[in-house]
């Protein structure tokens, strides 16, 4: 029997503790706390988690249908009334109970697919298109990304069910129209089209071979092309969609034939209000196919409250397809509206609410104050709302859902931040929202608390007692460093400090533009926040720096497949600095490639698959009568450089510089050897286990690398408080915000950085070598940017955070730490009173983002082994929060592996 | 032969494409199961303008307006302004 990693470290004497701080009780600790929702929302719940994600070609039919009609149409009125007619033949469905309504598609958890954006994945074997499409490099990232087996992903065919991406179940007797209406878009997709456009960009085999070996994760263009943003509500919540109508039909009289000194796209504004109008009118057809249906199901129900329900639901449809909402549930019923349609629009991934709170404040106030409403309807909404959110789902491969996503969507919500004049913007409803976050524990939206020193303390209590529900949110963003991101990135396309404290999360944590607008109601002026920029989620997609080390190691080629990706460098590295430099070097040439095919594939979508409807609610369009693809949103210069493996990175190269360079213990040839060698231990593929301590010695093994791994580990680490490593990584972090900001995107703006693994760390990991730091072959790596490889942080909470903060998180749009504590650390009030001022401390050394996982890894393990037991247990994955049994082996084995605090 | 199963009836409420629940009795259903209160559900299977092809199982043409489209059989049709039962 082959020795397990673990056993290994035990009879050398080694330790790498996943507890810190003391010892956990043996048996198992559940959560403190545990709230209930309403009976109707139980009831409501109980259908989801029981409901599979579910697919079907309605809206692909139609809008296919539509668009080949039209070949002969101005591109933006093309993809109008194509839209117009898919969203005016999707099928109504509406649950008894529900008090707002409207869904994505005509099942519980509905998603469908896109084939104007991608359609190679799921095509028939048969199709030549489909076989070129597996050679291209972005299939490669599916064979190392895992689907949670569980929960409402249908990973395997069953019945008359057939899966797609191990996670959308589609009825069998859809499959031909599938495969035909995806033969449609051959050679016409935006993947196809972007496809044979970036193919002329000098380096492109450079950027095959990126894919291909996994260096970077995936393609933006046609994947997820928008996301990770801020929506934003306000036009249809101010003016109406007639109103709106109106605003455009004025303003097509006013730019008719002018190009009023724009002659590149000046014209162009007439066909924008026009598609903008069409866009519209299929909003608001779908919308009276709801009330129709309301009706249709009151006149059959025999139940007197149920009928006054669908009369009442019926009503509020009717008003909201054409006016300002009155109430405040006909106001939060037109944003969850607003919210599905530009879900629908396009493929997004994070399309995050913003600050509802603050959005819906003006009816919550009046609604109160006029006694139409009480705080407990209001929650029983709120709590709704969160069923809604989580029964979002995206159509993409499984690259994009399971290995980047693990299915979430990223609807986050943001609580708190400071209003226009700098003040805390907590109020009433905002408790409501926070509360319900723990009455209704459900991954979606998570809450996002915008942390600023003159938030109540009550509210803060609040959010401690929600994270007891092992919710793994609130997260923590610290609001003033966002802001001086936002003045410092966005300066220059007209961001001031009034206008950066609107900001909110976009997607799980990636900073974003918005801005404040006056809305009326009956009188009375508000100032609202809301989105105001282009999608965070775009750009070069997560590049894994570990990999981009190794193929330092190995003169630029993929050991692992043997793609050589970079120009070998023959260098002999006599110096780690000499080492470094060529790290730096091929991370600029991955990024310089990424970077121009990415622009390519979004300049193609903006030519043919502009969002419309999205454009019209995101200011300045409207006004500007531009839409996205024309600049026409406020702020711009959203694209960014994305990293992965940072945290595994660092401590490697701070095993190199110690362990070759300062002490000279091995030569930098002895220590390649080991990696490529798997210090003589079996790849985590071959056993099926993916954290460092399930790892197998190879059954013929010597014990040739067993001292070296052991000084591998023992090097230096991040999370320890010791500058040793943390000055490798504030080198890193110096040099990789300014670098990013030197890459141009196609709408001419600088980039950034972005710190966040989502799940890459599990699905890149896979595909990485081992490396100094002792993580070995296909193993995940550390999650997050700043949170500590599991077990290495040994000094505790406080030490992890000197070593987080040694850089200023300002130049990045994030950063990610995560912790997990286990239940009885933070039991009681004085818990919750530890725990709140371990995360004032944090934010008060320039933190970013904190946030906690409350969890007894012994509930995880028995999780993984029992999973038909853990239907609802929740977990923090990297920015988000995400049911345990859909989640991939990989991460899953990560999440248990992860340092577990047993005091703070 | 029209089949009088859930998925094709009135009476169902769909939760996933595998089950649903019955509009009558509140129960879960299967999908597939027969429904003792069948009311049949517009489909383009029952429309006029449909012909079913032959050769490709699962498709089909829509000629609405005098037009040829490609249809399938298994669409609901609720929301088709052309829906015309056969
Ligand atoms: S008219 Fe409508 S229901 Fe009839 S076949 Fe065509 S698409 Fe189907």
């Amino acid at each position: 029997m082959a020795k397990s990693f673990k056993e290994m470290l035990a009879e050398s004497g080694q330790e790498l503790e996943f507890q810190s701080g003391g010892k956990a009780p043996d048996k198992l600790t559940p959560r403190e706390n545990i709230w209930e929702s309403h009976p109707r929302i139980e009831k409501l719940k109980e259908i989801y988690m029981d409901s599979l994600s579910s697919t079907n070609n309605e809206f692909p039919y139609w809008y296919t249908r539509e668009y080949f009609q039209n070949d002969n149409e101005i591109p933006v009125i093309r993809r109008a009334k194509a839209l117009k007619t898919a969203f005016s033949h999707l099928t109504p469905l509406i649950y008894p109970g529900e008090l707002m309504t409207m869904r994505k598609g005509s099942f519980f958890r509905a998603s469908f697919p896109m084939p104007w954006l991608s359609e190679g994945f799921y095509m028939a074997n048969e199709s030549s298109f489909y076989k070129e499409a597996l050679k291209r490099g972005s299939a490669s990232v599916d064979e190392h990304s895992t689907m949670g087996a569980g929960g409402g992903n249908v990973p395997k065919s069953f019945g008359k069910v057939m899966s797609i991406a191990g996670k959308f179940g589609m009825r069998q007797e859809e499959i031909p129209v599938l495969l035909e209406l995806a033969k449609k878009w051959e050679g016409k997709s935006v993947d196809d089209l972007g496809n044979k456009y970036e193919q002329m960009v000098p380096d492109y085999d450079v950027k095959e071979a990126i894919m291909r070996s996994v260096v970077c994760m995936f393609d933006s263009g046609f994947t997820l092309p928008q996301g990770r943003e801020v929506a934003n509500y306000y036009f249809p919540l101010e003016y109406g969609f007639e109103g709106i109508k109106k605003i455009a039909r004025e303003k097509k009289n006013e730019v008719a034939g002018k190009a009023d000194g724009d002659g590149m796209v000046g014209m162009n504004r007439l066909y924008n209000y026009e598609a903008v109008i069409i866009a519209i009118e299929g909003i608001q057809k779908w919308i009276n196919n709801y009330a129709e249906h309301a009706l249709w199901l009151a006149n059959r129900e025999k139940d007197a409250t149920q009928k006054k329900e669908y009369e009442a639901m019926a009503e509020r449809l009717l008003w909201i397809e054409n006016n300002q909402p009155r109430t405040f549930i006909e106001a939060f019923q037109m944003i969850e509206t607003i919210h599905l349609a530009i879900v629908n629009e396009d493929a997004i991934s994070g399309l995050s609410p913003g600050r509802i709170g603050q959005v819906l404040y003006p009816w919550f106030e009046q609604d109160m104050a006029a006694g139409r409403i009480t705080e407990d309807e209001v929650l029983e909404l709120l709590e709704q709302d969160r069923l809604i959110k989580t029964s979002i789902d995206c159509f993409a491969s499984v690259g994009v859902v399971g290995g980047v996503l693990s299915g979430n969507t990223f609807n986050t919500t943001s609580i708190g931040g400071v209003n226009k004049h700098g003040q805390t913007a907590v109020n009433a409803l905002e408790y409501l929202v926070l509360k319900a976050g723990g009455t209704n524990a459900m991954p979606q939206p998570t809450l996002a608390l915008h942390y600023d020193e003159t938030m109540p303390a009550d509210f803060l209590s609040l959010a401690a007692d929600v994270i007891k529900t092992g919710s793994g949110y609130p997260a923590f963003m610290n609001n003033d460093v966002a802001q001086e991101f936002l003045i410092n990135h966005y300066g220059h396309e007209g961001m001031t400090v009034e206008e950066s404290r609107a900001w909110s999360i976009g997607g799980c944590l990636e900073t974003s533009p918005c801005c404040w607008k006056p809305l009326h109601l009956n009188g009375k002026e508000y100032s609202i926040p809301g989105g105001a920029g282009q999608p965070t989620s775009v750009g070069v997609h997560f590049i894994a720096m570990p990999k981009v080390l190794e193929l330092v190691l190995f003169n630029g080629v993929d050991k692992r497949s043997g793609i050589k990706v970079f120009e070998p460098h023959n260098k002999k590295f006599e110096t780690y600095e000499e080492l470094v430099e060529q790290f730096k070097a091929y991370w600029s040439k991955a990024v310089d490639v990424l970077a121009l095919t990415n622009n390519i594939q979004h300049d193609v979508w903006r030519k043919i698959n502009m969002g419309i409807f999205h454009s019209l609610t995101k200011p300045d369009c409207l006004e500007s009568g531009h839409l996205i693809n024309e600049l026409g949103y406020r702020y711009n210069a959203t694209f960014n450089v994305e990293s992965a493996g940072n945290v595994t990175c660092i401590n490697t190269l701070a095993a190199l510089k110690k362990l070759v360079y300062d002490d000279k213990k091995y030569t930098f040839g002895e220590m390649v050897d080991a990696i490529e060698n798997n210090f003589g231990f079996k790849t985590a593929h071959e056993i099926g286990k993916f954290s460092l301590m399930d790892q197998e010695k190879k059954d013929d093994a010597t014990k040739k690398y067993d001292k070296m791994h052991f000084d591998c580990l023992n090097a230096p680490k991040y999370g320890n408080d010791d500058l040793y490593a943390d000055e490798i990584l504030l080198d890193w972090e110096n040099w990789f915000c300014a670098h990013s900001e030197t890459v141009e995107s196609l709408y001419g703006e600088p980039m950034y950085s972005c710190q966040i693994s989502v799940s890459t760390h599990g699905a890149m990991g896979s595909a990485t070598l081992a490396t100094f730091d002792g993580r070995l072959q296909g193993t995940t790596f550390a999650d997050g940017s700043l949170s500590a490889y599991p077990g290495t942080d040994k000094n505790g909470p406080v030490a992890l955070m000197n070593s987080a903060t040694i850089w200023d998180h300002s130049m990045s749009q994030n950063s990610q730490l995560n912790i997990k504590i286990h239940p009885s650390a933070i039991q009681g009030p004085e818990g919750s009173k530890k725990l709140l001022e371990l995360i004032k401390a944090y934010m008060r050394k320039g933190g970013f983002h904190i946030q906690f996982n409350v969890v007894d890894s012994k509930v995880l393990k028995d999780a993984q082994a029992n999973p038909q037991n853990y239907r609802d247990l929740m977990v923090r994955v990297a920015g988000f929060t995400q049911y345990w049994v859909e989640i991939g082996k990989q991460v899953q084995d990560e999440l248990i592996a992860r340092t577990e605090y047993e005091s703070v | 032969m029209e089949d009088k199963i859930y998925r094709n009836s009135l009476n169902y409420i769909p939760v996933d494409v595998a089950k649903g629940i019955d509009r009558a009795t509140g129960a879960s259903v299967n999908a597939d199961d027969l429904d003792p209160n069948y009311e049949r559900m517009q489909k383009c299977m029952h429309c006029k303008n449909f012909t079913l092809n032959k050769e490709k199982i699962g498709l089909g043409i829509c000629t609405m307006m005098g037009k040829e489209h490609l249809a399938y059989p298994d669409m609901v049709a609720i929301t088709c302004e052309g829906y015309d039962e056969k």
